[in-house]
């Protein structure tokens, strides 16, 4: 294991090791032995998950932020030189350029767009539909969450079939019952990114589904016996009683979905390969980082899109804060 | 009682994962066995259930028999490529990164330029004799030294279907490797297809997501005067954007443009009959000849015609090699021995067998029928056989090939050159800073 390695790692046990004294010492229980013996225990079982915890997330974080800073070529690993903020100034000149950074930040906010309205509103829709008391209700909410645990690779094999631009093509055979000459889906600026949105909602709706199902099953029934009491339409229960209801659910949701949208890559890498009108932010940071093998690179394209993602979520979580 | 047995399991608790993670950081470092074997460790690119991870594996078991009373042992791990992210060349990164690189690897012929200036790979100038040198058909080389000895050797060709070249009334037994017929005549063939009423020829255009298409297309620019890069790998302004090269592009557009050809022919157009031609390499052959029946019943229904020439004759080359890594193990004796084992006579045979690729030793004479597809390659290969670009910068060119063939269709043919150009020059300036 690396030097370095082993000294952050001795600085985290000196941490966690000095955090969990400091807990002992600061708490107020009365017995002092069932103190020390509880907390000494809780601070212990904690130990394995939170070695892994920094071994795993942390402290990849922390290499990361490292190499921003320098010129690492994954083939000369022994090779790493400190280089300030060079690697940024690249990437701001790249996207000033309009090279590939620039079309990946345009590819990856269309496809934020696109498909968090796009999946919440089907999750939404499908749980509001499957909450129902009807009889074979949950053989839909299979159907519908199947495609969650069909791995993305897979998915995107399988609509890559679908949208075959020859004449056999699931899609363009369907269309052209109907006269339409056969389309190239994938290879069309304007269709492309399109297709990765609606397939991308497809796959991952049924599992916010579930999550809105969960925060559905919430809220009370008298709440809804009220409203109907005062004489309120399917709407206004929806408006006054089921969204206020969600709230929280919802606020959730449109984090998690916004910065799994964020990351998007599979869908474009196995679809179209690396191109312009599909190419995302994540797909140039494997690609700069693997391919072209510039790690310190890679490294502070991502430390930029983790400031702005981040920055973002707390937007998010300010402007949908309970009042 | 209980406080001793708690102590005791916290204990045990904390020296296991104080052990697991000592254990991350390598330890022996397995050169020599318990049986007091030297271990020469090799990874393959290949998944060891396929037909040529399995005859890779026979060899392996051959060398471990054959060496026995020698004392070394061949250790064999196989780490499959997959399309799109590698997941071969990502292990071999992760492995150099951690210092484990295992004593052979195996690597494409275009990675030679990166992977010997980055160290890598060891130079065997010295370790394989040069008869033996002379007997290869081509050797991985960067900047005078050797550095891999090919697998075994791959070209291509355009397979075609006699039945429908019959039904048009095309003849092209005159076009052969050492007479072949020119980018006119090409493009006349493709003109008599379509007007029969097929797709002329399937270019394979969209197979740009990898290497695929740029390995079938590149002799294209070649064969129109081109090149794509400096001879020291550093320059590709004046050559990847150069008017030679812009010609052999423009060569592949207008068969875009003519309709011979597209984008969405389907992956088996070909073999069910609904394609004139299909160009890809030797590992088509024994598709042709086990799978398809009924469109192929036997090699009377199809043949494999040469690259067209332009100004010059170009056709594609190089396929994986082995070569010994520049690991931090000092004595090579035992790689060279398994390399020299998995590169002789006796291994080509067996391996190329199993593959259906052409022999990289000149001395397998495999006694290839004339005329035979086979034949075809081999005297392309040793006529016409142009190699990719020797650059460091080889993943970039290989990215940007595949843009300018993606976008073909575009009108501004001369702007994505000079666009993907300007890409590859960046990469190749950045790589030669790094060099220093």
């Amino acid at each position: 294991m690396a030097v370095s390695t082993l000294i952050i790692l001795a600085v985290f046990f000196a941490v966690f090791l000095g955090l969990a004294v400091l807990d002992i010492v600061m708490s107020k229980k009365k017995n002092q032995k069932y103190r020390v013996r509880s907390s000494a225990t809780a601070y212990l079982m904690l130990l394995p998950a939170a070695v892994l915890a920094f071994l795993f997330i942390l402290l990849p974080i922390l290499y990361s932020l490292g190499y921003a800073f320098t010129n690492y070529y994954l083939l000369t690993p022994n090779d790493i030189k400190f280089i300030g903020f060079d690697n940024f100034v690249n990437v701001f000149k790249e996207i000033g350029e309009k090279g590939t950074l620039y079309h990946a930040i345009i590819n990856t906010l269309i496809f934020v767009v696109g498909v968090v309205p796009l999946q919440i509103g089907m999750a939404l829709g499908l749980a509001l539909f499957t909450n129902r008391k009807v009889r074979g209700v949950k053989i839909f909410k299979v159907c519908f969450f199947a495609p969650v645990v069909i791995s993305l690779s897979v998915t995107s094999f399988l609509w890559l079939q679908i949208l075959s631009p020859s004449e056999t093509g699931l899609l363009n055979s369907f269309l052209g019952l109907f006269g339409a000459k056969p389309h190239d889906w994938l290879r069309d600026p304007n269709t492309a990114m399109l297709c990765i949105i609606i397939l991308s909602a497809w796959q991952g709706c049924g599992y916010q589904m579930l999550i809105f199902t969960s925060g559905l099953s919430n809220i009370r029934n008298d709440l809804y016996e009220a409203a109907a009491l005062d004489g309120a339409n399917a709407w206004q229960k929806f408006k006054t009683v089921t969204w206020p209801g969600l709230r929280s659910t919802f606020v959730y949701i449109i984090i998690t979905v916004f910065i799994g949208a964020c990351r998007v890559m599979t869908q474009p890498m196995l679809m179209t390969g690396y191109q312009d009108h599909t190419v995302t932010l994540s797909y140039y940071m494997y690609t700069q980082g693997y391919t072209y093998r510039w790690v310190g690179y890679s490294s502070a394209v991502a430390l930029i899109m983790t400031i702005v993602i981040g920055t973002i979520t707390l937007i998010q979580r300010r402007v949908f804060r309970e009042k | 009682m209980k406080k001793i047995f708690k102590a005791i399991s916290m204990l045990a608790l904390t020296s296991v994962m104080a052990c697991g993670i000592a254990a991350c950081g390598g330890g022996d470092n397995g050169e020599v066995d318990s049986s007091g074997n030297t271990i020469v460790k090799i990874m393959f690119h290949v998944d060891e259930k396929s037909t040529e991870g399995q005859a890779y594996k026979k060899r392996i078991d051959a060398f471990n028999t054959a060496y026995k009373d020698k004392k070394i042992k061949a250790s064999a791990t196989y780490k499959a490529r997959t399309a799109g992210a590698s997941s071969y060349e990502t292990e071999l990164n992760l492995l150099k990164t951690e210092g484990t690189l295992p004593d052979i690897i195996t690597f494409d012929a275009p990675n030679c330029a990166s992977y010997a200036q980055s160290k890598y790979l060891y130079d065997i100038s010295s370790l394989v004799p040069q008869d033996i040198q002379d007997d290869f058909l081509s050797l991985n080389k960067y900047d005078g030294k050797l550095y891999g000895l090919p697998i075994q050797e791959s070209s291509a060709g355009f397979y075609y279907n006699k039945k429908i070249f019959r039904d048009a009334n095309i003849d092209v037994s005159s076009y052969t490797v050492e007479n072949p017929w020119t980018f006119d005549q090409f493009k006349q063939v493709c003109a008599q297809i379509k007007a029969s009423g097929k797709t002329a020829v399937d270019m394979r255009m969209d197979a740009t997501k990898d290497e695929t298409a740029t390995y079938l297309l590149y002799p294209f620019i070649y064969a129109s005067g081109g090149s794509f890069a400096s001879d020291d790998g550093y320059t590709a302004t004046g050559y990847f954007d150069s008017a030679a090269s812009q010609n052999g592009f423009r060569f592949l557009k207008d068969l875009i443009d003519n309709e011979y050809t597209s984008y969405a022919i389907g992956a088996t157009d070909f073999f069910t009959g609904k394609v004139g031609m299909y160009l890809s390499s030797g590992w088509t052959i024994p598709d042709l000849d086990n799978k398809y029946k009924d469109t192929f019943a036997s090699r009377d229904d199809w043949g494999l015609l040469p690259y067209p020439q332009g100004v010059a004759k170009a056709s594609a080359t190089g396929s994986w090699c082995f070569g010994i890594t520049d690991n931090n193990r000092k004595d090579k004796s035992a790689a060279k021995e398994l390399l020299l084992w998995l590169t002789s006579t006796e291994s080509s045979e067996a391996i190329t067998a199993a593959t259906g690729m052409i022999a990289a030793r000149k001395s397998v004479n495999k006694n290839y029928a004339p005329g035979s597809p086979e034949e075809v390659l081999l005297k392309q290969l040793q006529l016409t056989g142009t190699a990719r670009p020797s650059t460091v910068a080889y993943p970039t060119f290989s990215i940007c090939f595949n843009q300018v063939i993606a976008h073909l269709q575009n009108e501004n043919l001369a702007g994505t050159l000079s666009a993907q150009t300007k890409s590859l020059q960046t990469e190749m300036n950045r790589l030669k800073n790094l060099k220093g």
